[in-house]
Order: C-alpha cells, then sequence, then structure tokens
C-alpha cells in the first residue's frame, strides 16, 4: 500500500470513528444512555445510567463477572452527601433491604434477566436498590440489591467500589432452577440520588430531609459530560460503550 | 443545594486556616530574618504552632467544595478553602489565609478514614506555597488534621507544626 493509500486510509478510518454516534451500540454487543436530571451547571442532580447487552452474531450473551462504569471525575458522587451511614451485607443479605438505614440508601434501579431454557428464552424483572457499603479501604463502597420473584425468586448482592472516575461492580453468577443455566442479565438501569429520605439528629430527635444530590460542576466539558461502561463476561468476552450528556442548552 | 447548617466542632477549613496561620507566622518571622544582615553562624529558630479554626460551606462544583471562615490561633484571620474529594481516599485541600499586613496560600493533602461516616475525619501534610505583604517570603510545612462534614459540607482543620524560620 502506497503511502498516500495508507494516510487515505487511516483519514477515512478516523472520521468513521468520530463520527459513530455516542450511545449506539458497539461491535461487541453493549450500549449505555445517561441522564442527568435535572442538568444545572453547579446545582444538585440525579445520574441515571441505562445499560443494554445484546448477544453476538449466532453466539448467546454470557453471563456478567464485573461491569466498569465511568464518570466525568469531577462529579461530584463522593461529595453528593449519599450514603451517610452505611449497610451491612451479611445483614442485607440475610432480611433483605429492610435492614439497611435509611441514611445508607443511595439510589434505586431495575434490571432484566434471561433464562434460556430449551424451549424459550424466560425474561424476569429485577428490582435494583443501591446502598452504601462497609468501607474497609477508604473508598466508598456500593451494594446494589437485586431482587427477583417470578419464574426465579432470588436475591443477589452485587458490590462496588468507588473509585475516582468510575465505578466497579463485581456481578456474581446468579443460579436459577437445578440444571438449568445461571440467568443472564440483558439490560440494567441505576439511578444515583433521586427521592430519597434521609434523617438527621436536630435537638435530640429525628428530622427528615431529602439529600441534595450529585453535584455537577460549574463548567460543562466540550463535547458533554462523558460516560463510558465496560462489561466483562465469566466466558472472558467484553463489551464497551460509551454515551455523553449534552451540555445544557446544546441538546 | 448543600447543607445549611455548620457541622459541630472544628471544620476542616478551620484547621486549614489554623495551620495556615502558623505557617504564615513562621513565614513572616522567616521573612524577617530574610531582610537582617545575613548572620555568620546562627541557630534556626522554630515557630511552635497549633492552630485552628471551623470554616462553613459556601458553594461546590462537582467534586469541588469551597468553604470560607474564620481562623485563630498564631496567624489569625479570614481563610478561603478549596476542597477536593473525588472518591479516592487521598483529599487535597489549597486555601488562602488572610491576616493582618498580609496572606498565605498553601495547599495540604490528606487520607481520609470512615466516607461513609457523617464525619469523616483525614490527616495528612501541609505546604507553605506563597504569601503576600509581610509573608511574601513565607515557607515551611506542617502536620494537618481535619474533619469534613459530609451533610452540611463544613470543615473543621487543626495544623500543628514545628516550622523553622
Amino acid at each position: 500500500m502506497s503511502r498516500a493509500n495508507a494516510s487515505l486510509l487511516l483519514a477515512v478510518t478516523l472520521a468513521l470513528c468520530c463520527c459513530a454516534p455516542v450511545g449506539v451500540a458497539t461491535a461487541q454487543g453493549a450500549k449505555i444512555d445517561a441522564r442527568l436530571t435535572p442538568e444545572r451547571l453547579g446545582a444538585a442532580t440525579t445520574v441515571s445510567l441505562g445499560f443494554a447487552l445484546s448477544p453476538r452474531n449466532g453466539h448467546e450473551l454470557a453471563p456478567l463477572s464485573a461491569m466498569q462504569l465511568a464518570y466525568p471525575a469531577n462529579l461530584g458522587l463522593a461529595t453528593s452527601g449519599l450514603g451517610l451511614a452505611y449497610c451491612s451485607p451479611p445483614a442485607l443479605e440475610a432480611t433483605g433491604s429492610e435492614a439497611c438505614p435509611a441514611n445508607s440508601r443511595m439510589g434505586s434501579g431495575s434490571a432484566t434477566v434471561e433464562l434460556p431454557l430449551r424451549i424459550e428464552t424466560v425474561k424476569e424483572r429485577v428490582s435494583l436498590e443501591l446502598f452504601a457499603g462497609p468501607s474497609p479501604d477508604g473508598y466508598l463502597h456500593v451494594l446494589v440489591y437485586a431482587s427477583g420473584v417470578f419464574p426465579v425468586y432470588a436475591q443477589v448482592l452485587l458490590s462496588g467500589v468507588l473509585e475516582r472516575g468510575q465505578l466497579k461492580i463485581a456481578v456474581p453468577q446468579i443460579p436459577s432452577f437445578p440444571g438449568a443455566p445461571d440467568l443472564v442479565m440483558t439490560e440494567m438501569h441505576l439511578t444515583l440520588g433521586g427521592p430519597l429520605t434521609y434523617y438527621e439528629n436536630e435537638g435530640g430527635r429525628l428530622v427528615a430531609y431529602h439529600p441534595s444530590g450529585v453535584g455537577l460542576p460549574s463548567s460543562c466539558p466540550a463535547g458533554g459530560f462523558p460516560f463510558a461502561a465496560t462489561f466483562v463476561f465469566v466466558n472472558g468476552d467484553q463489551a464497551s460503550a460509551r454515551t455523553a450528556v449534552p451540555c445544557p442548552g446544546r441538546s | 443545594m448543600r447543607g445549611k447548617r455548620i457541622v459541630r466542632g472544628h471544620g476542616f477549613a478551620a484547621a486549614t486556616l489554623a495551620l495556615l496561620a502558623a505557617s504564615l507566622s513562621v513565614a513572616a518571622a522567616h521573612a524577617h530574618a530574610a531582610r537582617r544582615p545575613p548572620p555568620a553562624a546562627h541557630a534556626a529558630s522554630v515557630l511552635n504552632v497549633h492552630d485552628e479554626g471551623r470554616l462553613r460551606f459556601v458553594h461546590a462544583s462537582g467534586s469541588v467544595i469551597i468553604d470560607e471562615g474564620k481562623v485563630s490561633g498564631t496567624f489569625p484571620g479570614s481563610v478561603r478553602v478549596r476542597f477536593l474529594y473525588d472518591g479516592e481516599p487521598q483529599v487535597s485541600a489549597q486555601f488562602t489565609i488572610i491576616g493582618h499586613g498580609g496572606s498565605i496560600s498553601a495547599r495540604a493533602t490528606g487520607r481520609l478514614s470512615s466516607p461513609t461516616s457523617v464525619t469523616p475525619s483525614f490527616s495528612g501534610k501541609m505546604t507553605i506555597t506563597g504569601g503576600s505583604g509581610r509573608y511574601a517570603h513565607i515557607h515551611g510545612d506542617g502536620d494537618l488534621y481535619g474533619v469534613y462534614n459530609r451533610r452540611t459540607y463544613a470543615l473543621t482543620v487543626q495544623a500543628i507544626g514545628k516550622l523553622p524560620y
């Protein structure tokens, strides 16, 4: 290939990469959607993230083993005032979300899991509750409590750790029926913040209040607030997706 | 958007201010010494600093919190602190104390413990980065201790140091 052709090929490749719309499924079969509600610079907001995983050509989607969510490093997740108490994982697994202090609740969500049986693939809706977990290492830890009722009655605890600009979540195996394959997650929606009620002691009595939420920076980067996700599957495959929330007034 | 109340106890900012005050005092002494004719062989003086301050939340921008308040101690004055907490256990602060005769600026880094409590504490090192007026040539460093209130975003800071000048 001549140097001119190589340059042309490189230019076309770069152009195609740069023109790929954000939020669209990558070649690995993952897509991500992000929302900031409300989106006012310098003010508190609620962060909503949605993910969808789809099987590759001719393959079945494998169960997840981990996911890594990247967010703008200057987003005020750590300074959100969410998770002013922590929930004990053993208590959460033993008794459910009622075991968790109100001030440990950080958000909610939902997920769709699939059970690939021989005759058909059965879908199940799962509710998600986010709590702050104990911190043995100085990092903020997040617990995602997933509970489904039908056709598989199960509760699963996902654990994550918040680092600068990213949230890493480990996903355990989700068993279904004896002899049947594990459940496979195909969609997930997570909301950090939202209509939460916390309590604080004022003059010896508990007073309810609503935590303000995640602080948005006072300025918006060119191209909007970037979000990305990387999914790791039990078979070693990976899938990635990215998106950006347009700056206010530019959407 | 943030909390309205000032947290009990001493704020990080206050501690920072105190530390700054101490550092400033040391720096001032150092600057004063610098104006004298150079001594032939002079033993270094040491200023023992133990200051603190209690700061109130002013505003935030993402992972950055701005607090202001008064600092008392060796170098009393008003202070403005830019506190960064982005999820890592390591937190950082930049601050300027304005007192009689000039201002002192410093930066500090520390490690936050018990991040899921309402008032996690931190400790670390502080370094003077500059000054103005009488403290134009100030320098030095010390230890910084503080408390960050995750509900009100108030900071309480305590600065301790033996600063040679």
